[in-house]
């Protein structure tokens, strides 16, 4: 077996002194522009159990977001609901599975992803390093706003218990339930797998592969924009925006992750706020993060938070 | 299986003739971005059934070759990678990758672009504007124009990739190991029913919402079942398949497993992409004769 992870691994970002102003100042931007929710029914997609639509919202630089929202056909008349935050590669899923546990689901696509790339689409390899020198137009700047704008679809629903919004995602999707959850007081309870987009500099040291390789290639052919790089990206670590969730979280890593190396979950894990948190280490596993055992621990977790099961 | 389309092999023949009208016209260029000391990564353009022109990522290791070669085909996902996420990127120090965007991925996505779900099922209802054609017609130009690089050891070719991989090799010359993960047309229509997960819940969805056309369907799907293939797939072959109570388990494939022509190396998932994935990786490098595999895997999956 691969030799074991240290599990108070110090990751070497530190926070900017106007973090928080920064991401005011972003949110502030982003309340000025109406959020113009739309949804269209889907007929194809929908089925006896499941209605599915496909949803459209207005996002930060007047970015329209797609996403795929499903509702239980049967349902009380106003439900829980989670939001699906997506990984780096993949396309979001149409989460028919969530509606038939009893939630209304959201799956959404933020900018770049297919179905939401009209406006902004620097492609895949490339969204990790899109403007990565500048904060103020880096691709995950609008990209994260997207998902927590999100929460205001949701909101606008009337369908939707308000008081009952959970988050999951695995990887990238991982990342953005961390921030979201950060973000978003309106979230009561959070999944993150495998989280992305943490610890970022020390990642890209710790592995080879992409996506973060991304910023290795960025950086052997622009050595000379180390600082800005590092000084960038220090605004949308999930480590710094970690202190700042007080929701209950459950995290999931796989030891022998080879995307998200586990030394940066641990680090992300010890700097969560939240007094209910719980980390699952699942040895043998890679970028999976033991999503076949622990598929049934997000449920659980969920089912308590949302669905007030005991 | 369902009883083998009468113009099986005339279907593929007119498919692959109407390939060969179309030279692929190849251009590369090089990406410094992704280039590093021990690889060349180039972009590829060149054109495929249509016609249509299509994009791969290239990468060539440094050095005298000549090199083995893996052929990623293409995928169901909208993303096109340079190699799959996860793998260490030094696999392009030892290997020439050769990645292929089919018709409607990112980087062929025009004039099509392709829809996930969706592209399961566009234009299922008729063999002969089935996107799959063109997408198979896709995949051979791509491991015809890999065989032309005089970099490479024709004798270690691997193809690897979902039930695509599989096909490409039985259609065409030139793999010389398969890896293949069987998920979109191993007895399509009759898996179809039994889950509720994309890809195959596009079927369902289609179905349900034109259900007169159940049996142009059954018909479509009937010419790319992997059973049909398996007498033509002769290459020493990796099968990976799903857990053991999954849907595409040993268990459900193993009519696929014994009707393969090549040697078979069945590999049941053990629901972890390291033991999964690591397997995999050692199993190319046992095949292609590199004996120090570790130094080319992710950090984390070596001893």
């Amino acid at each position: 077996m691969p030799k074991a992870v240290s599990t108070d691994y110090q990751s070497r970002v530190r926070k900017p002194d106007d973090f928080d102003a920064f991401w005011e100042d972003v949110l502030r931007q982003a309340a000025a522009i109406p959020l113009g929710a739309e949804v269209v029914p889907d007929p194809l997609r929908t089925s006896n159990d499941v209605e599915v639509f496909e949803a459209f919202y207005t996002s930060l630089d007047h970015v329209r977001v797609a996403s795929w929202y499903c509702r239980p056909a049967r349902r009380a008349e106003r439900a829980p609901a989670i939001m699906l935050l997506p990984g780096y590669q993949m396309d979001p899923p149409i989460p028919k599975e969530w509606a038939r546990k009893g939630y209304i689901a959201l799956s959404v696509a933020p900018r770049g992803k297919l179905r939401s790339n009209r406006q902004f689409n620097p492609g895949y390899p490339n969204l990790l390093t899109h403007n990565i020198v500048d904060r103020h137009t880096y691709a995950y700047r609008g990209f994260y706003v997207d998902a927590w704008r999100g929460l205001d679809f949701l909101l606008s629903r009337p369908e939707v218990d308000g008081t009952r919004i959970g988050v999951a995602g695995s990887s990238q999707g991982g990342g953005l339930a961390i921030t979201t959850a950060a973000m978003r007081p309106e979230v009561r309870a959070a999944a993150a797998g495998v989280p992305y987009l943490c610890g970022i500099m020390d990642a890209i040291e710790l592995t080879h592969t992409y996506p973060y390789e991304e910023i290795n290639d960025y950086l052997r052919l622009h050595p000379e924009r180390r600082t800005e790089v590092e000084t960038t990206l220090a605004y949308f670590d999930g480590i710094n925006f970690a202190e700042r969730i007080t929701c209950p979280i459950v995290v999931n890593i796989g030891l022998q992750d080879n995307v998200c190396p586990p030394e940066t979950g641990y680090a992300l894990f010890n700097r969560i706020g939240a007094s209910d948190k719980q980390l699952d280490p699942y040895d043998g596993h890679g970028h999976d993060g033991g999503r076949s055992r622990h598929g049934a621990i997000v449920d659980r977790f969920f089912a308590q938070h949302l669905l007030n099961e005991r | 299986m369902d009883q083998l389309p009468r113009n099986f092999r005339e279907y593929w023949q007119e498919t692959l003739a109407g390939l060969a009208r179309y030279p692929a016209s190849p251009e590369l260029e090089a990406i410094p971005l992704r280039s590093t000391a021990f690889a060349t990564l180039y972009g590829l353009r060149l054109t495929s059934i249509g016609p249509y022109r299509l994009f791969g990522y290239l990468s060539i290791p440094t050095g005298t070759g000549p090199f083995p070669a893996i052929y990623y085909t293409p995928k169901y996902q909208s993303v096109h990678e340079i190699i799959p996420q996860g793998t260490a990127n030094l696999q392009r120090s030892r290997y020439i990758t050769f990645s292929l965007a089919g018709r409607g991925q990112r980087n062929a996505d025009t004039p099509y672009a392709a829809m996930f779900p969706g592209l399961l099922t566009e234009g299922i209802g008729d063999p002969t504007t089935y996107i799959f054609r063109g997408i198979l017609a896709d995949s051979v130009r791509g491991l015809e124009f890999l065989l032309t690089r005089r970099e490479l050891d024709p004798t270690r070719v691997v193809v690897v990739g979902n039930d695509v991989a599989l096909i490409t090799a039985a259609l065409t010359g030139g793999a010389t190991h398969v890896v293949t993960t069987p998920a979109l047309f191993y007895k399509t229509a009759e898996l179809a029913a039994r889950t509720q997960t994309y890809p195959l819940e596009e079927i369902n969805d289609y179905l349900r919402m034109f259900p007169a056309r159940a049996e142009a369907v059954r018909r479509t799907l009937a010419y790319y079942d992997l059973r049909a293939f398996a007498p033509r797939a002769a290459a020493p072959t990796l099968l990976m398949t799903g857990a053991p109570g999954t849907l595409l388990d040993g268990q459900a494939l193993k009519p696929l497993i014994d009707a393969l022509a090549g040697r078979v190396t069945a590999h049941e998932s053990e629901q972890s992409l390291y033991r999964d994935g690591l397997y995999a990786e050692q199993w190319m490098a046992a095949q292609c004769g590199i004996d120090d595999s570790r130094s080319i895997l992710p950090e984390h999956w070596r001893d």
